[in-house]
């Protein structure tokens, strides 16, 4: 299963590196004035594209790019002259580190809510939950993350307002900055987390064979931790794997507003440029990590029901 | 040329007092400390740390820590004055001698002597990867003709030079630095001869540079390092400030100093800058290869309010390329596009569009640049004119507009200041000029006027010359100014003797950290 999935990932980063890289060339724009500079003239534009080899053939570029990505190199980038894998480096932990921290919260969240919900449907409890879930799709990330930074950061100083630190000296002062993006982007997943486990829980808690075990004498609690829980686990995966690639997503703005140089960043910086190996080398990395995110969650999945690998 | 500037005699003086009890009874307040690190917000990643390399304007933000210039400019008025080059003169119009002064160290120790400058200026000229060439374009040879003078011949007289040589072109790279580096650049590496010395730099993460032990102006610089912090969105940045993450951060939108001046720990320092936001015009093609239009153009532009408006009254309201602190200024030009919205119709009538016209414009999507273009388009409406703004990314749009594609008939972006008047107006206003949109003749005497700005050494010459340059570039509003941006500058009330400069990129040359 895991050798054939990884064939799979194959062609989509092909298509999607080649997608991205048309999709730049198509736009207009061109990474040539930008290398020109303030004191661009025509005669340096047209040689600056011969040095950097922007006047080949769009294919050939392409295939360019795609000859140093097989020995393992994803070249660098244009402007500055990083490498886009040190670039890459340091970036994706910053933007890992938020997204299991909301990962986390909207679990740690959701999960209760979603129970709670199910057990009484239409109560009042229920009402509540689906209230706060509503207001957790509805309400923007970036605005949730600048209201969090004006109040916790500015006015109560519990919290830095900007940036981020590494993880090696600090783990705290890590977890410290990347709390309140986290908060701002697990608003949603906790929102999610709650009405698709309600859901999938009152489909479970309405089938016949709860109602056999209601009829056994088992008690709610039991019933709903040891039979629902177990039965549901399998959306709660496939709802995680969809909600970590929603969250990747999330960061190309939180980040902005938190001025945390992540993934989303890199990749807005590379693609306002058109410094298009570093939009490249986020694009190759971010579709690995997705591929590897619904590899582990179809993994997880078959572990808990058998029925799946067959 | 030769004697200790305003501020380096200044300094010693304060040092001699400083040593005495009275002085350090009298100065207890404002006498500079060494040490701390100065954090700063800065709004963009360099295009590249190697002067020679890089092209944006931004990019001096960094670059003037580490790196020192042949010649400095004036704060105020940027006349040029001198900095590594300790004197110069011109011995006839097309031989300029420099002077470099001893004693001077590039970071790596390599001396700053004559054949390092040599060395530089040639390759800032003809070095493939360089993006400075057109700047050294009247230089013909650089000789060495003393162990610490260098003489540049050049192939037409320009008196612009010193002037270059405060930017670009006159920072000084390590020979050694850049002979050592496989790719002949040291655009991840740099090695200046500047107050700071390169420590690290993360792209779009962060910069540090750490002071410079050997550094040839006395006592400077006080703080032991600066961390630069690339902080795109200018909000977050401001938001860094108040927090007291960074100590301080330069372009702060206008309409965050309302905000800033609340925070009591915050102080705000402005002043004028050559930045100046302006229409670009396409005048190769309808409508504005009829300079009624353009004129009309311009009369429909209530600058006053706009300033106002658009940028919380914190500019100067642009009536063409040079902010009145320059010292090539020229009030009777500014005299010339009062607003008159009845003028523009009457324009425009004469011009054939007595009903009015269509005018398809290119512009920026940014928050701010959007809201200028509000304004500005209900002030054409009043004059007659139906403008329509078509937004892309600065990348994009200006390659649309300055490149092959021709798109718009004006672009409503900014001009950064140059050192030097001259590179200014070479750059718009002659027929090859890239921001030259639509590559169509000037008036002959226009390109003369701008070539004769170069002619003469003589200060009241090229005022004179200048005053020709601007008017013949209004009269036939080639462009259309419209304000020059206020430098703002966000810092921590810890952060003493910031002096913000006419060009609007900062220096922190006297810049000193309170415990």
């Amino acid at each position: 299963m895991i050798g054939g999935r990884l064939l799979q990932a194959l062609p989509v980063i092909l298509l999607a590196t080649f997608m991205v890289f048309a999709l730049l060339k198509l736009v207009p724009g061109d990474i040539a004035v930008t290398l020109a500079g303030d004191n661009a003239t025509d005669a340096r534009i047209t040689e600056i594209r011969k040095i950097y080899g922007l006047d080949r053939p769009f294919l050939v570029q392409y295939g360019a790019w795609l000859g140093q990505v097989a020995q393992g190199d994803l070249s660098q980038s244009l402007l500055t002259g990083e490498k886009v894998a040190t670039s890459i480096g340091r970036a994706f932990p910053n933007t890992l580190l938020i997204v299991a921290i909301a990962l986390v919260l909207a679990l740690l969240t959701g999960i209760p809510m979603g129970l709670i919900a199910a057990v009484k449907p239409n109560g009042w409890v229920d009402k509540a939950v689906s209230l706060v879930a509503s207001l957790g799709v509805a309400i923007p990330g970036f605005w949730l993350a600048m209201i969090l930074v004006a109040e916790i950061s500015l006015k109560l100083n519990w919290l830095p307002a900007t940036g981020a630190k590494s993880f090696s000296p600090s783990p705290v002062e890590a977890i410290r900055h990347a709390l309140l993006p986290g908060i701002a982007i697990a608003a949603y997943g906790m929102a999610e987390v709650a009405r698709q486990l309600r859901g999938s829980l009152l489909e479970v808690l309405s089938s016949q064979y709860v109602r056999t075990l209601h009829a056994k004498g088992l008690s709610m609690t039991r019933i709903l931790w040891l039979h629902g829980l177990k039965n549901v686990s399998v959306n709660l995966f496939t709802i995680i794997s969809l909600l970590v690639n929603r969250m990747l997503a999330a960061t190309v703005v939180i980040e902005a507003v938190f001025a945390i140089p992540g993934m989303g960043s890199l990749i807005v910086r590379g693609a306002l440029q058109r410094d298009f190996p570093i939009v490249q080398g986020v694009v190759f990395a971010m579709v690995i990590v997705v591929i590897a995110v619904n590899l582990i969650a179809d993994l997880l999945c078959a572990a808990v029901d058998p029925r799946i690998e067959q | 040329m030769t004697s200790t500037t305003r501020r380096e005699a200044m300094a010693l003086i304060s040092v001699a007092l400083a040593g005495t009890a009275l002085g350090s009874s009298a100065f207890a307040q404002g006498t500079p400390k060494r040490g701390g690190i100065l954090r700063i917000s800065a709004p963009a990643n360099p295009s590249s740390l190697d002067p020679a390399t890089g092209g944006a304007g931004s990019d001096h933000a960094f670059l003037f820590t580490m790196y020192d210039t042949l010649t400095e400019w004036d704060f105020e008025t940027l006349k040029p004055k001198p900095g590594l080059a300790e004197s110069w003169s011109f011995t006839d119009p097309t031989t300029l001698v420099l002077n470099i002064r001893s004693g001077v160290t590039f970071h790596d120790g390599t001396p700053l002597d004559a054949e390092a400058v040599k060395f530089n200026l040639e390759r800032n000229k003809s070095d493939p990867k360089s993006n400075i060439k057109a700047d050294l374009a009247s230089m013909a040879s650089a000789e060495v003709t003393g162990p610490m003078q260098v003489t540049l011949k050049l192939n037409t007289p320009d008196a612009a030079l010193p002037g270059i040589l405060s930017d670009r072109a006159g920072m000084m790279v390590s020979p050694t630095a850049l002979k050592a580096s496989s790719a002949g650049n040291v655009t991840r590496t740099p090695v200046g001869a500047g107050a700071y010395a390169f420590v690290s730099w993360a792209d779009g993460e962060k910069i540090v540079v750490k002071r410079n032990e050997k550094y040839w102006k006395p006592n400077r610089p006080y703080p032991d390092g600066i961390e630069l912090s690339i902080i795109p969105e200018l909000t977050t940045g401001s938001r860094s400030v108040t927090a007291g993450q960074n100590d301080l951060m330069y372009q702060l939108p206008p309409r965050q100093k309302a905000i800033m001046d609340r925070v009591p720990s915050v102080k705000v320092a402005n002043g004028p800058t050559l930045y100046v936001f302006q229409i670009f015009l396409n005048w190769a093609k309808p409508p504005f290869d009829n300079v009624k239009v353009r004129q009309a153009f311009n009369f429909a532009i209530d600058r006053e309010t706009f300033v106002k408006a658009a940028l919380a009254g914190l500019a100067e309201p642009a009536y063409m390329n040079l902010p009145k602190a320059h010292w090539a200024y020229d009030k009777s030009v500014a005299g010339l596009y009062p607003y008159n919205p009845d003028k523009a119709k009457q324009l425009l009538a004469e011009a054939g569009f007595k009903d009015g016209l269509s005018i398809d414009l290119l512009g920026y999507p940014d928050q701010d640049s959007v809201q200028r273009q509000e304004i500005l388009i209900e002030q054409f409406r009043k004059a007659g004119m139906n403008v329509k703004f078509s937004n892309a990314p600065i990348a994009e749009a200006s390659a649309a507009f300055f490149g092959a594609e021709k798109r718009g008939s004006g672009l409503l972006a900014a001009w950064t200041g140059r050192p030097d008047p001259s590179l200014t107006y070479s750059l718009m206003f002659t027929k090859d000029a890239y921001y030259n949109g639509g590559r169509a003749p000037v008036p002959a005497e226009l390109e003369a006027a701008i070539k004769e700005s170069r002619a003469s050494e003589d200060i009241e010459m090229r005022r004179k010359a200048f005053a020709t340059v601007q008017r013949l570039v209004m009269e036939n509003a080639f462009v259309a100014p419209l304000a020059f941006q206020f430098e703002l500058v966000a810092m921590n009330k810890k952060v003493q003797g910031y002096k913000p400069n006419l060009l609007g990129k900062p220096k922190y040359d006297d810049v000193w950290l309170e415990s």
